[in-house]
């Protein structure tokens, strides 16, 4: 079976560095993007597994950019990573179809089982 | 059966074609799947639930982020299976996702509540200020105008800098976002992390900007003091928080003052006192008496330096012992702060409450220190020398004078008073600050000092700071490194009774200190976290350093070796911190939308989506509604591969299985399935217990006769009084290899139990509800307290209401979890109509009996 093809969309690029760094480490492939628009567009360009799309980020922010793809019809198993401060935005995210969220900082741990847990979601889906 | 008769049997013959099969074999997967991720989401919002209970009982400490967090987390798992169960069964119950709105809607209006509109002035004068703007301008400088303005009590000329003004200021350049921002990133519970984020976050203050409007304002009111008290004026600039001084809480000493501060300093000195809102010990006693950062708006007021001869702090009643009416008061030389902040031995005068009152005591100290304020040098520290070192602070005029005010100030208020006071060049009295008397009531007459054996005596003597008796490890903190050590539950020893120890008190059983008397801020948070405290004890640092754990008697003014209960016994326990304070209050409130379980009976017309009160009446329907809905699927769509079958055991029970996934060994053909071919680990071990032990009555069976008289309950229809559904009737496994989930239904009996045990330990759960019977209501009651005890004492956390029992226990290792399960299968044979004899207090110990040496038999067999 193919490796899980996770994006990981983030504006703070240490972030996103480390994250994509661990989750290689555990045999993901990742695609790392820094906003919004450059994740609607990686989405269009390939399929994904799974999305890890952070809430808070100038331009377009996570719930812009999920209300977006659900527009263009780029359907894709969401996880949310928010802030404590935007924590009531999760629900909202979950609301519109995310699968899950996850409140920052993170443990990786944490970030796999939820990954393993859309991607098991997403196959369900598409046997 | 949602159709009858001849009609439903001819169509249930009719097996699906193969083409069909695949299909409805891949349908049946993704519904699994559903119904798998809403069983995840209703484990988590228990566990959420649960966790917020926990969290209002005890005494543990949270914020706002706490609440915010528990209740998206509950919130979204709660969506989670209300959409999974639309999923199993599309536009059924829709009316879940309407309750489930409007809950979540008041839950978030709760969390959201915002606090009252305040005076839009950036600087309110004192002459200006009275209680009523307590809002605009926080506790100290609207009550220093009340006092002024109303009662004509002299106080220092100057204005307040009010709560408006600091918004102004937080929210200039986004500041309290960012502020924000690291907080909620921040692991509250580790004070190491706390120290660096405090210093971090009061760092970006003082360098922050102060928006033009704000530092025009202060400018203008100080040039306003400067005509009147003359140019250059000297103030002092201290903190008048919202939520400060309010007779409940005393923010004693949290927040820093700056004394001596001239035009060209002023600015950064309001910044100084906006950035200890962020010191250690505010953040720390905000989180420990369940403050919101935002509860707590800073009013800072600017007062005119006061050249202070003498010093100190009065009160209207003893402090420790509010049926002591005598009035108190402290003097030092200089300033008050030396009586404050504990670094030096004050006098301390005794007035009756006549008029006028007369002194009763004069015990005057040798004051070896005192603080005085020069034009240039600023606040310095002195040493008293000569004769003065000995000399009252106060004359017996002033001590009279003072006492009055003392006694005016609570006829004003109605309450206790706490003030800070001056006197001037001339001898006249200056009110500083006056704020409500945190008194605490003394332990009961039973604590009167009991008779020790000298050896354990380790101090005696000093002051009773705040009453009561605590033990604990001596724990010595010198340094402000310490308070990252200082371990849970230990006796704070310091040799000054410093308000920066404040942020300890959360954690500590009881403190000590070589200098320091009842008036200081160390002292005041004590008594209001009612944390036994006993100041001026000399030498105590040296002497109880290696001591180990000690008892101290703050009430009986002494420290002795050891734990002795004798002394802690008569303390009153100690009252949750967070109880009654705003974040509290807010949980609280959200969790009545939440916690409470009113749906019981799935049986009655009640069990329906539009009397779902709380998300976990919600949760509790779904549930019951999924699994049913899983069951259907085989049935309705005429599929023997995915209908239950029933189990045949060696007589005709009704247990009817159905495979989720892997359940059976091997490919199960027709209508019945062997115990030999079932895979799943949770309901072999039920089984197991449920069959270990034969049933001794009533009536009195033997093994074979036992089962005939289950069949009998089971399938007897005029049995089961309290059925009405079909679904009710049987007793439904639906398994997988490591996941069951049993209804049970003995006769008046009903009992689910939901299993996942696995190697993946922090997954794993067992969840067993237990309801009904055929007796009256006390003898069902007596029956389910019975039964939790003993599941209390298997490590399940328990939950009863009304006669309907819920457990759970996660996170276990496969092989315990099997063997709890044994137990529960032992109990839901065992328990059955033993309702009926539970008025017996004789037969109910004998039952208990046995329950416990058959559960010990069971446990100790090898679960093979």
């Amino acid at each position: 079976m193919s490796p899980t093809h996770v994006l990981l969309v983030d504006d703070e690029e240490v972030f996103t560095r480390n994250i994509a760094k661990l989750l290689a480490h555990r045999g993901y492939r990742v695609t790392a993007v820094n906003s919004g628009d450059a994740a609607i567009r990686a989405l269009e360009e390939q399929p994904f597994d799974v999305l890890v799309l952070d809430l808070k980020m100038p331009g377009l922010d996570g719930i812009a950019t999920f209300r977006e793809m659900l527009k263009l019809g780029l359907s894709v198993e969401t996880i949310i990573l928010t802030g404590h401060g935007s924590i009531d935005t999760a629900l909202e995210a979950v609301k519109l179809g995310a699968h899950d969220y996850l409140t920052k900082p993170c443990e990786i741990e944490e970030l796999v089982a939820k990954i393993e847990s859309a991607r098991e979601k997403g196959r369900g889906k598409r046997p | 059966m949602p159709i009858g008769g001849y009609l439903k049997k001819l169509l249930r013959r009719r097996a699906a074609a193969p083409d069909d099969a695949a299909a409805l074999r891949l349908e049946f997967k993704e519904r699994y799947h559903h119904f798998k991720l809403l069983l995840g989401a209703n484990c988590k919002a228990l566990e959420v639930m649960s966790d917020i209970e926990e969290t209002l009982r005890g005494e543990r400490l949270f914020g706002m982020t706490f609440v915010r967090a528990a209740c998206t987390s509950v919130c979204v798992s709660v969506f989670s299976m209300v959409r999974g169960l639309e999923r199993l069964a599309p536009g059924k119950y829709t009316a879940l996702f309407e309750r489930f709105d409007a809950i979540q809607k008041d839950i978030e209006e709760i969390l959201a509540r915002p606090l009252p509109p305040r005076d839009p002035r950036l600087v309110i004068p004192l002459a200006e200020l009275n209680r009523e703007l307590t809002d605009a301008a926080g506790g100290k400088m609207a009550n220093l105008g009340e006092i002024r303005n109303r009662l004509g009590l002299r106080v220092p000329p100057g204005f307040a800098i009010t709560t408006a003004a600091a918004e102004r200021f937080f929210a200039h350049r986004e500041l309290q976002t960012e502020i924000d921002r690291r907080l909620q990133a921040a692991e509250t519970g580790r004070l190491d992390a706390l120290y660096a984020l405090s210093a971090e976050i009061q760092q970006m203050i003082i360098r922050a900007e102060i928006p033009p409007e704000v530092e025009e304002a202060i400018l203008q009111a100080y040039a306003a003091l400067e005509a009147e008290c003359g140019h250059g004026v000297k103030v002092a600039l201290r903190s008048s928080a919202l939520g400060e001084d309010t007779g409940e809480n005393s923010f004693a000493g949290q927040y820093r003052s700056e004394l001596n501060v001239g035009r060209d300093t002023l600015l950064t000195a309001y910044r100084e006192v906006l950035a200890s809102k962020y010191g250690l010990p505010a953040i720390t006693y905000r989180l420990q008496r369940g403050f919101r950062d935002e509860d707590i708006a800073m009013g800072v007021g600017c007062l005119a330096m006061v050249p202070a001869v003498a010093g100190g702090v009065v009160y209207s009643r003893n402090p420790v012992d509010p049926h002591d009416a005598r009035v108190f008061i402290n003097a030092v030389w200089g300033l008050p702060k030396a009586v404050v902040d504990g670094s030096t031995a004050c006098d301390l005068f005794v007035l009756s409450r006549d008029d006028p009152p007369e002194l009763l005591a004069a015990e005057v100290r040798e004051k070896e220190r005192k603080y005085l304020c020069y034009p240039e040098e600023g606040v310095c520290r002195l040493e008293v020398s000569g004769p003065e070192r000995l000399q009252p602070a106060l004359t017996r005029e002033q001590a009279v004078a003072l006492a009055r005010v003392a006694l005016a100030l609570e006829r004003h208020y109605g309450t206790p008073q706490d003030i800070e006071w001056a006197t001037d060049e001339a001898g006249e009295i200056v009110i500083l600050q006056c704020r409500p008397l945190t008194a605490k009531e003394p332990p009961t007459e039973a604590a009167a000092p009991a008779a020790l054996e000298e050896e354990s005596l380790l101090c005696r003597g000093g002051v009773t700071a705040s009453p009561g008796a605590g033990a604990g490890p001596v724990f010595v903190a010198e340094r402000a490194a310490d308070l990252l050590s200082f371990p849970q539950g230990a006796v704070l020893v310091v040799r000054q009774a410093l308000p920066r120890w404040a942020s300890l008190l959360g954690r500590a059983a009881a403190v000590v200190a070589e200098e320091g008397g009842f008036a200081g801020h160390l002292a005041s948070v004590a008594r209001e976290f009612g944390v036994p405290a006993l100041f001026g004890l000399p030498g105590a640092v040296e002497r109880l350093r290696a001591a180990g754990e000690v008892t101290v008697d703050a009430t009986g003014r002494r420290v002795v070796a050891g734990r002795r209960e004798a002394l802690l016994a008569a303390q009153a326990p100690r009252r949750p911190l967070m109880q009654g304070s705003p974040v509290h209050r807010l949980l609280e409130e959200a969790a009545r939308r939440i916690v409470p379980l009113n749906l019981l009976d799935p049986d009655a017309l009640e069990f329906a989506p539009e009397h779902c009160r709380t998300l976990h009446d919600i949760t509790r329907f779904i549930h019951e509604k999924a699994v049913l809905e899983m069951f259907r699927f085989g049935q309705d769509h005429h599929f023997s591969e995915r209908s239950s079958k029933q189990l045949y055991v060696e007589v005709p029970m009704q247990w009817w299985i159905l495979n989720l996934d892997d359940g059976f060994t091997e490919e199960v053909e027709g209508r019945y399935v062997r115990l030999g071919q079932i895979a799943c680990r949770p309901m072999l071990a039920f089984w197991r217990g449920f069959t270990a032990i034969p049933w001794e009555g009533p009536p009195a069976v033997d093994g074979r006769g036992m089962l005939s008289v289950l069949f009998q309950a089971t399938t007897n229809r005029s049995l089961n009084l309290g059925v009405r559904s079909k679904f009710a009737e049987r007793n439904y496994f639906m398994i997988a290899r490591s996941f069951c989930c049993l209804n049970q239904r003995l006769g008046f009996h009903f009992a689910t139990l939901e299993a996942l045990v696995s190697e993946r330990t922090a997954e794993n759960y067992l969840s067993f509800q237990f309801k009904g019977g055929a007796a009256d209501f006390e003898r069902r009651m007596a029956r389910v307290h019975l039964v939790a005890e003993i599941l209390e004492d298997l490590g399940f956390g328990v939950e009863i209401r009304e006669d309907h029992l819920v457990a759970r226990i996660e996170a276990r290792p496969e092989p315990d979890l099997l063997k709890r399960i044994e137990v529960l299968g032992y109990l839901a044979l065992h328990t059955r109509q033993m309702d009926m004899v539970m008025a017996n207090p004789t037969q109910v110990e004998h039952y208990r009996r046995k329950y416990r040496a058959d559960i010990e038999q069971l446990l100790a067999r090898g679960s093979a």
